[in-house]
């Protein structure tokens, strides 16, 4: 059966680890993200339109568009979703039960840091994603970085907190204030054989451009050269620090101020923020085209 | 007393039991008829074939106009959307689509009581103007800010080249298109050059053509017939 899409949209949460690790960044990007969920209260929110007909109207056009293959929602999606659990290494559900039972130091012995290659690659990985994923949704040709580059420049509301939770929650955090030349530096040293090893690669490597492992690289390491200033820009502009970073989970991540290793992975298996924002972008896309086409 | 004591206990269960079981169902939505009418192997497409390339309609698309930016943001098939920023303020989208897709969007202008430039024009709801060139291409604006009103949108609406987008020749599509002239032999587009005659619209300014972003364009192969989302 097919994933319904007004259903999915509906069904985002409100609460819970994902958002509350999300709003940390608010601090960051102040304004830019107020976690929109519900079918028809995004129709209402993007278009200013209240009128039941006409929002009605406006989501069975979206549910169309989505429903039909050859337009690109429903890999996107796909994407967005995949890249999210294949980066976990535990099942979030099983952790989060012991959080609020148990100390934050209680459930850490049941995870293991990633070591530095891994983590690279999820960073590589979910950045690659984001171009491949929002080229289908914004019509731009999936390899083409100039465009990506350009839209890039413009992002704002869930996709930029996207980014955002990107470049703090896998780069930072993990990788340290240098994550962008680190990561860019190692990938650079990295065979295809690196790459098929590991499971964020293997859950999204038919969608990512290239013909075998060496082209998919290849594209996955010109993407983060050609992406990495503007990385290192909203770093700097924003004031992103790991210290901030840490500070800010720290109010409801207990201990782990210390355990940074652990944060990472923590926050790898329990906070599924591609997914999260990715839905909210695909909605917001799917809406800003139907109001117009009908 | 026994069958008492027994009954207190199994009522719990029981109740979490009939809960278990409602809660499986998915409550009914009043988006499930269009659900059931676009999935399954005979749901229609939700974009004809025929439908103009949403990036033949860039050039068409008004330029930077002083503090106003005019920036993309979609291009589908049939489709394309720019953002009207001032600054960091978004106040309004412009869109060109082709109806062929969606005979009933062509259709609503029939009843239209006005025109802008001598096309007919319909506001839908309270934020979007409309008007339909060559019974088939619909160019839209729609407010995204309060202070972008109804005059707003009509004045960027003449903005657009809408000389040039009514010399593209598409398939005649009428404006109550059936399934068949939807499906009608390919269209011969013509050369897209601005019209050089525009200056008989009433525009104010002739904003250089858009040059469009998307350009060259690589299409990436469909990489694997097998890669939809698991259903």
């Amino acid at each position: 059966m097919s994933k319904k899409i007004y259903e999915i949209v509906d069904h985002l949460p409100t609460g819970g680890l994902t958002i509350r690790a999300l709003k940390t960044l608010d601090v960051f990007i102040p304004g830019q993200w107020n976690n929109l969920v519900g079918f028809d209260n995004t129709i209402k929110t993007v278009t200013g339109e209240t009128d039941e007909a006409m929002v009605q109207t406006i989501g069975e056009r979206a549910i169309a568009l989505f429903n039909d293959k050859r337009q690109g929602y429903q890999s996107a999606l796909w994407l967005y979703e995949t890249v999210d659990s294949a980066s976990g290494l535990l099942g979030a559900a099983a952790l989060a039960n012991r959080i609020g039972q148990d100390t934050f130091l209680g459930f850490l012995k049941n995870l293991t840091p990633k070591p530095e290659k891994a983590q690279t690659i999820d960073l590589v990985v979910k950045l690659v994603t984001e171009v491949v994923a929002f080229c289908k949704i914004s019509g731009i040709p999936g390899d083409s970085l100039g465009d990506f580059l350009a839209a890039l420049g413009d992002y704002s509301n869930e996709s930029l907190m996207r980014m955002t939770a990107l470049v703090s929650f896998d780069g930072i955090i993990p990788l340290g204030a240098d994550f962008s030349t680190r990561a860019l530096n190692m990938i650079k040293g990295m065979g295809p054989s690196d790459l098929d090893n590991n499971p964020t690669f293997k859950g999204v490597r038919d969608e990512i451009p290239g013909d075998d492992s060496g082209g998919k690289l290849a594209f996955m390491t010109e993407s983060f050269e050609s992406t990495k200033g503007w990385m290192d820009n909203l770093v700097a502009d924003k004031g992103i620090t790991q210290s901030g970073l840490i500070e800010n989970l720290g109010g409801f991540i207990e201990g782990s101020k210390s355990k940074l290793d652990y944060l990472g992975a923590f926050l790898d298996v329990s906070v599924k923020y591609y997914e999260h924002t990715g839905i909210q972008t695909l909605a917001r896309r799917l809406v800003e085209r139907a109001v117009a086409e009908i | 007393m026994f069958q008492n004591g027994w009954l207190k206990r199994l009522a719990p269960l029981l109740i979490c039991l009939v809960l278990l079981v409602t809660s499986c169902a998915s409550a009914p939505s009043k988006y499930d008829q269009v659900q059931k009418d676009t999935t399954g192997f005979r749901a229609p497409a939700a974009v004809a074939k025929k439908a103009e390339k949403g990036g033949t309609f860039n050039q068409f698309f008004p330029g930077d106009q002083g503090e106003y930016n005019v920036i993309p943001y979609q291009e589908k098939k049939g489709f394309a959307e720019y953002k009207l920023q001032k600054g960091d303020k978004t106040l309004a989208m412009l869109t060109i689509n082709d109806t062929t897709s969606l005979p009933t969007a062509a259709a609503k202008y029939n009843d239209a009581t006005e025109k802008v430039v001598g096309y007919p024009s319909v506001d839908q709801g309270t934020t979007a103007t409309g008007i339909l060139v060559n019974g088939r291409y619909q160019v839209k604006v729609l407010s995204r800010d309060p202070s972008f009103t109804k005059e707003d949108r009509v004045s960027w609406l003449q903005k657009f080249d809408l000389k040039g987008l009514a010399q593209l020749k598409g398939a005649p599509v009428a404006a109550t298109a059936s399934p068949k002239a939807a499906s009608a032999p390919k269209a011969v587009t013509q050369p897209l050059t601005p019209a050089p005659n525009s200056a008989t619209a009433p525009t104010t300014t002739k904003p250089a053509p858009k040059v469009g972003f998307k350009l060259p364009r690589l299409e990436l192969p469909n990489l694997s017939p097998t890669l939809q989302p698991a259903s």
